[in-house]
């Protein structure tokens, strides 16, 4: 794998960074200067992911080593100044954004494979890998690791880790909690701590999954042990077109209802399709009406049972076209469209916001007619991409935000469809994370009981609320913060 | 911000880029640093934070934009369509008007005066003629200074501007053919190559004299209004013709872009047609002959102005197929070789680890001959490879098969 080792680039330093607690000074101490940036302009550069909010740290650092994370962590936590963990920057809650003048370690030269086990088929990576390297990388043992979102090729271990990432095949797979077996992670007072390993069942608590999932608020993770499996020895991709939405929606829980579990069930309606196709040149059925993208996956005698099992469903339920990948390239064609969709919706307006409910699967086609309603009622554009195999919704209002009043029609309209979508039994995020932008919306499925519950947990790894402070839990979910009703 | 030039980045180019952050693992100086601020994300953020006069133009912003190779991958996997080398011209013609250095200056003259003066190339074409015959190319600047990395100029200097050639076959329409600025003097074997092949499918070729550099470089450089300027006198030297054709991809990808540099460019932009298109096409029709002796294996290397700007990458393997080789891929991506005009001699740290990776993606291949159809790319290859490769112009090895072939029968 390539470690990067140098080259930089040439970096100017601000000529007056205010240092007075001289953490900066600290931090090029352990760093050397050219891995720490203090310039505004480097610092406006981090101050965001692929989400909408922007913030601004104090200095971002780039570590090579887990002792480097720990020194880092040590300098930053000594003087009262917040830490926060950034992988590729491709999280959509705002997760990695700085929420006040904080040390932002960024992970991504960190990306190392120290150690790939095909027989127990596990392997150690440093966070900063990229998802997809690591799959390419265990190609050649028909090995991979299982989470693919669709951002996999930019978005780090780490990542994924700590927003615990689904992805289009997480649906038979489970999501990246079910692939992580160990993780080193740096906690805030700056120790080196190993969580889980590669027991299946580790002794005391299992923290695993308190970690997985936790957005960098209870520690950095440095060093992943992961799961890899098997390469899939047969694959069927279909891409099956409808005149309407709720008829793919139908199609879908009657797959499910079947006991079939399908590697992927991916749904575009079609004002995403357009958008997507304008990217792809796949030849997409481009107007009204959706598309699935289903794929079987196995070994062969139940992969094509499985597809056709699929295939005459779909049939059942008004399916106008099904297009079978004839081959890699084809079924790699399709799948760039399925994976380039959110980054597409750019090409329709400036603005973009975009939702990450659940709803269970019997509520599906209430909920996604509901969706529309309210849409049309608030009379935005709406796009949607759906994880259909386990309910994960992601419509995407696109708007201008320089229109006046806008994004706050567009917040109350997003905000209707998740509570929506909760009344449904469903909640708020499926795998982007609840960072900043869902923050708010927490006391929607928490009562203030396990909102507390929840920050005592967080007190338990991070006292002085040093680490990714202001993500995930609302202020004041504290019972003592809470003001007497 | 007050943006001083005519062609700054533009708040709706810069808008139509959502950070979503696909591109970064496709760009060559993210992949090597890990740093957003060498990723094309973190360059248009850096853009937009000036745009709207959030930080200044400084030395930090000039050091982020020069950092680019303007390879453009990042366009390639882009979903959505960002215009990622209009922003970054725009930049750098932006950071030459603020910050006017002695190295902006001198790049300037060189690629926006120097390299238009036909005399002046000539001139130079024949110091280095004589530096190669004498043995004294180590004094040249970067990886130029290995003895192989340029090709030896033939004597005497010869230069297509100017001049005509008639069909050898049945005639079957006339087309326009940019000389180019180096390529003229320095690549020539390919000039002669394209223009022959052309003429035996049945074309005139015609190389008007009024023409000039076709300004990528001025443009790539910074120097917007010489770019301007290029592109315009191009527009009036071509007027006549239907087709032009350009064999090097850093002209034909921006000149396919006039349509920014020049009012009435869109027109010419639309008749620019690379080589390797129209040559695979004759290929294809007929018009030019098929080998169907096995020429054993070739490795190929995508110049980024072929596969990224034109998204140009099966014309190329089938000429080559044409020409009865098996071609063997050495880089799926199609990353950056790190040539990058100029960029080799700004950044040599970087251009040299991206010349190492892509010489032993080579390498890995265990042939001795590749195929790229760039003088950039030729170059690089060339320097970080073992004296025992050849690199050519996939265009150049078709022609060569076609004659060896024409000499045995
Ligand atoms: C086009 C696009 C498609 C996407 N598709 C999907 C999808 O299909 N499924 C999906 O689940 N998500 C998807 N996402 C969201 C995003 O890619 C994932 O959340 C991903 O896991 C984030 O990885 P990252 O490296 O970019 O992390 P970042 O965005 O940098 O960080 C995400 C969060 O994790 C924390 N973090 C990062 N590294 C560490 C670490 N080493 N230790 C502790 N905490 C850390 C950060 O503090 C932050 O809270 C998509 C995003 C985009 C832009
Ligand atoms: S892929 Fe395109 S839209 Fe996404 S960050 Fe890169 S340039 Fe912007
Ligand atoms: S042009 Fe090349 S080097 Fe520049 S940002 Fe795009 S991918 Fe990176």
């Amino acid at each position: 794998m390539i470690g990067y080792g140098l080259p930089h680039f040439p970096m100017t330093r601000a000529s007056s960074v205010d240092d007075s607690s001289g953490v900066v000074a600290r931090l090029i101490g352990v760093l050397g200067s050219e891995r720490v940036h203090t310039h505004p302009l480097d610092l406006l550069v981090f101050g965001k992911d692929a989400g909408v909010t922007p913030g601004e740290a104090a200095v971002v650092v780039l570590p090579e080593s887990t002792d480097e994370v720990a020194a880092v962590v040590r300098v930053a936590t000594a003087a009262g100044v917040p830490v926060v963990a950034r992988g590729a920057g491709t999280g959509l809650a705002g997760g990695a954004v700085p929420t006040s003048a904080c040390v932002l370690v960024v992970l991504t030269r960190m990306n190392e494979i120290f150690e790939v086990d095909e027989v127990g088929r596990t392997a150690w990576v440093g966070a900063g890998l990229v998802n997809e390297a690591l799959s390419n990388a265990v190609a050649d043992h028909g090995l991979l690791f299982a989470p693919d979102p669709a951002s996999q090729q930019t978005a780090t271990i780490g990542g994924n880790v700590g927003t615990n990432a689904g992805g289009p095949h997480c649906l038979a797979e489970g999501s990246t909690i079910a692939h992580v077996l160990g993780m080193e992670v740096v906690t805030g007072d700056g120790e080196v701590m190993m969580v889980g390993g590669a027991a299946p069942d580790p002794l005391g608590y299992d923290l695993r999954g308190l970690f997985v999932g936790s957005e960098g608020t209870l520690g950095i993770v440095t060093r992943v042990l992961v799961r890899l499996v098997e390469v899939p020895p047969q694959l069927e991709t279909m891409l099956i077109s409808f005149v309407d939405v709720s008829d793919a929606a139908r199609a879908v829980s009657e797959v499910i209802a079947e006991g079939v579990v399908p590697a992927a069930l991916e749904l575009m309606d079609g004002p995403m399709i357009e958008a997507v196709e304008n990217f792809v040149h796949a030849g997409l059925p481009v107007g009204p009406g959706a598309v699935l993208l289903a794929e079987v996956s196995g070994h062969s005698v139940g992969v094509a049972a499985d597809a056709a099992l699929v295939r005459e469903i779909a049939v059942l339920n008004g399916a106008t076209e099904i297009r079978v990948a004839r081959d890699e390239d084809d079924r790699a064609l399709l799948w760039k469209g399925r994976k380039a969709a959110f980054g597409a919706i750019a090409q329709s307006a400036p603005d973009y916001y975009l939702n990450d409910t659940v709803v269970p699967r019997t509520r599906f086609v209430d909920v996604l007619d509901e969706i529309y309603a309210i849409a049309e009622r608030y009379e935005l554009r709406l796009l949607n991409l759906i994880h259909a195999g386990d309910g994960n919704f992601h419509p995407i209002v696109s708007y201008d935000a320089a229109e006046a009043g806008m994004t706050e029609k567009v917040i109350d309209a997003t905000h209707e469809m998740v509570r929506a979508a909760v009344a449904a039994g469903g909640t708020l995020s499926g795998e982007h994370g609840i960072g900043i932008e869902k923050r708010d919306l927490m006391p929607e499925v928490f009562s203030a009981d396990d909102l507390d519950a929840q920050e005592r947990i967080r007190d338990a790894f991070d006292p002085l609320r040093l680490l990714n402070p202001g993500k995930v839990l609302p202020e004041g979910s504290r019972c003592l913060d809470r003001p007497p009703t | 911000m007050t943006w001083r030039t005519e062609h700054p980045p533009t708040t709706e180019d810069l808008n139509s880029c959502i950070d979503c952050g696909l591109c970064l693992s496709a760009c060559p100086t993210y992949s090597i640093t890990g740093d957003e601020t060498a990723s094309p994300r973190g360059r248009i953020a850096a853009m937009r934070a000036v745009d709207r006069g959030t930080v200044a133009l400084d030395n930090r912003f000039a050091q982020i934009v020069d950092s680019c190779l303007q390879c453009l991958a990042c366009e390639t996997v882009c979903p959505s369509l960002v215009p990622f080398g209009t922003l970054m011209e725009g930049a750098r013609a932006e950071v030459a008007a603020h910050r006017p250095t002695p190295t902006t200056a001198a790049k300037r003259f060189i690629f926006g005066r120097l390299i238009a003066s036909r005399r002046a190339l000539m001139f130079l074409s024949w110091l280095l003629v004589i530096a190669q015959r004498l043995g004294i190319t180590g004094v040249l600047p970067g990886r130029a200074s290995k003895a192989k990395a340029i090709r030896t100029i033939p004597i005497p200097v010869s230069a297509t501007a100017g001049r005509q050639w008639d069909p050898q076959g049945e005639p079957i329409g006339t087309v326009g053919f940019l000389s180019g600025c180096v390529m003229d003097h320095w690549y020539s074997e390919v000039h002669v190559a394209v223009i022959d092949l052309l003429t035996r499918a049945g074309y005139r070729v015609v190389a008007p004299k009024q023409q000039t550099c076709c300004g990528a470089i001025a443009a790539h450089e910074g120097a917007a209004q010489h770019a301007r300027r290029m592109a315009q006198r191009n527009v009036e030297a071509f007027a006549g013709f239907d087709t032009i054709i350009v064999d090097s991809a850093g002209c034909s990808a921006h000149m396919k872009d006039y349509a920014h540099w020049t009012e009435d460019g869109a027109d010419l932009a639309g008749r620019i047609a690379d080589a390797n298109q129209v040559i695979a096409k004759l290929i294809a029709d007929g018009k030019l002959p098929t080998i169907t002796e096995r020429r054993g294996q070739i490795a190929i290397q995508d110049p980024c102005h072929l596969r990224h700007a034109q998204g140009i990458t099966l014309q190329p393997r089938d000429i080559l197929r044409a020409a009865g080789y098996e071609v063997v891929e050495t880089d799926p991506t199609g990353t950056c070789c790190g040539a990058a005009g100029a960029y080799q001699l700004s950044h040599p740290q970087v251009s040299e680890r991206l010349g190492r990776r892509k010489a032993a993606q080579v390498a890995a291949t265990d042939l001795d001959r590749v195929a790229s159809a760039n003088p950039g790319c030729e170059m690089q290859l060339l320097s970080y490879l073992g004296n025992s490769t050849t690199v050519e112009h996939p265009i150049e090895i078709y022609r060569n098969e076609l004659n060896r072939n024409q000499e045995s029968t």
